[in-house]
């Protein structure tokens, strides 16, 4: 399916869905070019896995429309309220995954450096960060990822997760260490240099 | 180790995930599944006046009608509007004509 460019630049998201909401085809085109990439990019990077990403992003979006009616301008960010939605779908995944074995307990920073290690062998800079990034705590994971990668303030992180902007911050720095713990013997193959 | 970090994220950030077409068209559809469906409205009444003085008497159709004909023509007849006054005053008004000429003149000393 051919999907053109969206053409409503100009329009806020707020205004977007408001059109949405009163039966305008093309604003829902636009809503979902502009808001599907950063859904999936953030559940990608907190499921690592690519196919339960794209269903969380497709459950985070129909989630969207139904609310659309009831949407009210103004009150709140709308990527705040998607990236909320987003992070709890993903955390019902990872609940169910893990099932009995809570994944902050789990020593995932010893489990997760052999695929660390894989990526880096594929020599793909990407997957190593994708790969560190899978071995940190889950709530560490969100905190960074909306962060550092999906470039948000610890303020609508705070809102997002549900905690207040000390804890963001608290999760951020602690997860930045873990990273870099992560990868410090990869420096080579990340293409860093010694110094 | 933290700058290179800050390296890999800002990475990170120029490469989005980019959803297949696939994904886009699912989104797309449910879209229109949850889109709002255009109310059609039921057709408004007819704003008739002699059918308003029908319901007000409680009987419709062609009663209605000649029902609200009589309550009009019987309600004209007690108010007069100024129009009617002004017509019925001028086709009853009482004029006095002399019909038959008086001779004061012939007894008219002056003459």
């Amino acid at each position: 399916m051919l999907m053109p460019l969206d053409q409503m630049t100009d329009v806020t998201d707020d205004a977007l869905l408001i059109l949405y909401a009163n039966g305008d085809k093309a604003a829902a085109r636009a809503l979902t070019l502009r808001l599907t990439p950063r859904v999936l990019g953030f559940a990608a990077r907190v499921l690592s896995d690519r196919a339960e990403a794209e269903d969380v992003a497709q459950e985070a979006m129909v989630r969207l429309w139904r609310m659309a009616p009831e949407w009210r301008q103004g009150e709140a960010k709308l990527t705040t309220w998607l990236y909320r939605v987003t992070a709890n779908l993903c955390t019902d995944r990872l609940r169910k995954r893990r099932k009995s074995v809570t994944l902050d307990d789990a020593p995932e920073i010893e489990d997760a450096a052999p695929s660390v290690e894989q990526a880096m062998m594929a020599g793909d800079r990407m997957r190593a960060l994708d790969a560190a990034l899978a071995g940190l705590p889950e709530r560490q994971r969100q905190a960074v990822v909306l962060r550092h990668i999906e470039g948000l303030g610890n303020d609508e992180i705070a809102g997002i997760m549900d905690i207040g902007v000390e804890a963001v911050e608290s999760l951020t720095a602690r997860g930045k260490r873990a990273l870099a713990a992560l990868l410090s013997g990869q420096r080579q193959q990340l293409g860093f240099e010694e110094g | 180790m933290h700058t290179d970090l800050n390296d890999l994220f800002a990475e990170a950030r120029r490469t989005p995930s980019e959803p297949s077409p696939d994904l886009l068209a699912r989104i797309m559809a449910d879209a229109e599944d949850n889109m709002a469906r255009p109310v059609t409205a039921p057709p408004a009444p007819v704003r008739s006046p002699w059918r308003f003085l029908g319901w007000l008497l409680g009987v419709s159709g062609a009663s209605a009608g000649m029902a609200s004909a009589a309550i009009a023509g019987v309600w004209v007849g007690f108010s007069q509007p100024d129009t009617v006054s002004r017509v019925t005053a001028a086709y009853w008004a009482v004029t006095s004509v002399e019909v038959i000429p008086t001779y004061d003149f012939l007894t008219d000393e002056t003459q």
